[in-house]
């Protein structure tokens, strides 16, 4: 039986939170737990331990990179995607030097979704 | 596209009433462009030639690029182009404001001159104009109200790029000259780096909610929490968009997150700030954009004047 993954999605966007959660659902995800900025998404990932996080950059409060640096130095192994609108060449280098698992730019979509799922049940690294 | 622009023209300059632009812009949608408005347009043949082909149309059981062959006006080869013509888009305006009797072809084709020589468009752009090229369009109605703002140009044509892929496929942009505007809701993101910018959407609630439902793709009936960040996300792709282009040219920019407020009023500098008033098939509202982000006030309307 195919592993099914618990993911956590923290974007500061209700509209993003509930598009990203019905994508999440179609793929049969096992739990989806919701964050809207960085500061909730740390306590979330260190009480949930999820299997993926899908990370917005631009929030308010704790932004997305500021969470990221925080959640791999307590757990180096998790698997953060970065979903951002703003795919500039600064943010994605930033984010794959913090440790961030992928970089998805935004809109989203289910075959970016369901592609980065498929990746993290085959446990590839994303980016190598 | 086009049909937009040159429809707004001659709304503007009293050529045609709102009632009949909205019902040629309707009708254009269904409209089969003839050929006689094809020649005219392609400068072939005189409106009195078409004249004199419509009427021998009426004796003789031929088509009009027949007919026009054995007047000598026109050749095979002509014929076949202009059928590929049919499909213009700025032709479908004018076969619609004619077939209405809102104006005659002469009357169109005047004012289509005129539309060129008002925007000084070298043939070259008006070219592109006509076949709905949005950076053409954009550049030169935000060039001509504002020479010193033509760095404002790339970001509106993306705007209309965006407001085209994700809200309404009938756009027309116009720099407006306003410097105070109230705004029942005011979404903003601040863009920071090296070029910063001010940005935000004023709309109506009407209109906000319109936008929000194009963005969300599901009908959205109260202005909540929803609807805020379908308006807020629309704004913040766009901008997103925005810095993925300017990085790609080696300029790297940020973004701070977006602010919505309700029932304000904003005001920004007539030197460095652009307001664009931007029309759509679902209602109007402003774009505007300030390169100096800390000159832009925004202030809660006064409580009498706000809307409950």
């Amino acid at each position: 039986m195919q592993k099914q993954l618990n993911v956590l999605i923290c974007d500061d966007s209700a509209l993003i939170r509930k598009k990203l959660k019905n994508i999440l659902e179609v793929c049969k995800c096992n739990s989806i737990e919701e964050a809207e900025d960085g500061h909730a998404a740390i306590q979330k990932a260190k009480e949930t331990k999820p299997d993926l996080i899908f990370m917005d950059i631009v929030m308010p409060g704790k932004d997305g990179m500021e969470a990221l640096e925080e959640i791999m130095k307590e757990n180096p192994a998790m698997k953060v995607v970065m979903a951002s609108s703003a795919g500039t060449n600064s943010y994605l280098k930033q984010a794959l030097d913090l440790g961030a698992y992928d970089f998805i730019q935004k809109p989203i979509t289910l075959e970016a979704i369901t592609a980065i799922i498929e990746k993290v049940i085959k446990g590839e690294s994303a980016h190598v | 596209m086009f049909s937009q622009y040159f429809g707004h023209y001659l709304l503007n300059n009293g050529l045609i009433t709102a009632q009949q632009l909205k019902t040629a812009l309707d009708l254009q949608k269904t409209t089969h462009v003839k050929f006689g408005v094809i020649a005219v347009d392609e400068g072939l043949l005189t409106s009195k030639q078409v004249e004199e082909i419509h009427e021998k149309q009426k004796q003789l059981d031929k088509r009009f690029g027949e007919i026009a062959v054995e007047l000598g006006y026109l050749s095979n080869e002509q014929v076949e182009i202009m059928l590929s013509s049919q499909k213009k888009n700025h032709l479908l305006l004018a076969q619609a404001v004619v077939d209405q009797n809102y104006m005659t072809i002469e009357e169109f084709t005047k004012a289509l001159n005129e539309y060129k020589r008002v925007h000084s468009l070298s043939d070259e752009k008006f070219e592109a104009i006509k076949s709905g090229d949005i950076d053409a369009i954009v550049g030169s109605l935000v060039q001509m109200n504002h020479t010193e703002k033509e760095g404002y140009a790339e970001y509106v044509s993306l705007f209309v790029k965006n407001i085209v892929r994700f809200i309404d496929d009938e756009v027309y942009v116009e720099a407006s000259e306003a410097n105070n505007v109230e705004a029942e809701w005011l979404v903003s993101q601040e863009i920071t780096g090296e070029e910063p910018l001010w940005t935000a959407i004023a709309a109506d609630e009407k209109v906000f909610l319109e936008i929000a439902s194009a963005f969300a793709e599901e009908e959205l009936t109260d202005a909540d929490e929803l609807a805020q960040a379908s308006v807020s996300e629309f704004l913040n792709l766009h901008n997103g968009i925005f810095l993925v282009n300017m990085s790609n040219k080696g300029t790297e920019l940020e973004m701070k997150p977006q602010k919505v407020d309700h029932a304000s009023a904003v005001s920004v500098s007539k030197e460095n700030a652009l307001c664009v008033s931007v029309q759509t098939s679902k209602g109007s509202f402003q774009l505007l954009l300030s390169y100096l982000p800390e000159s832009v006030v925004v202030f809660e309307k006064p409580k009498e004047n706000q809307t409950v």
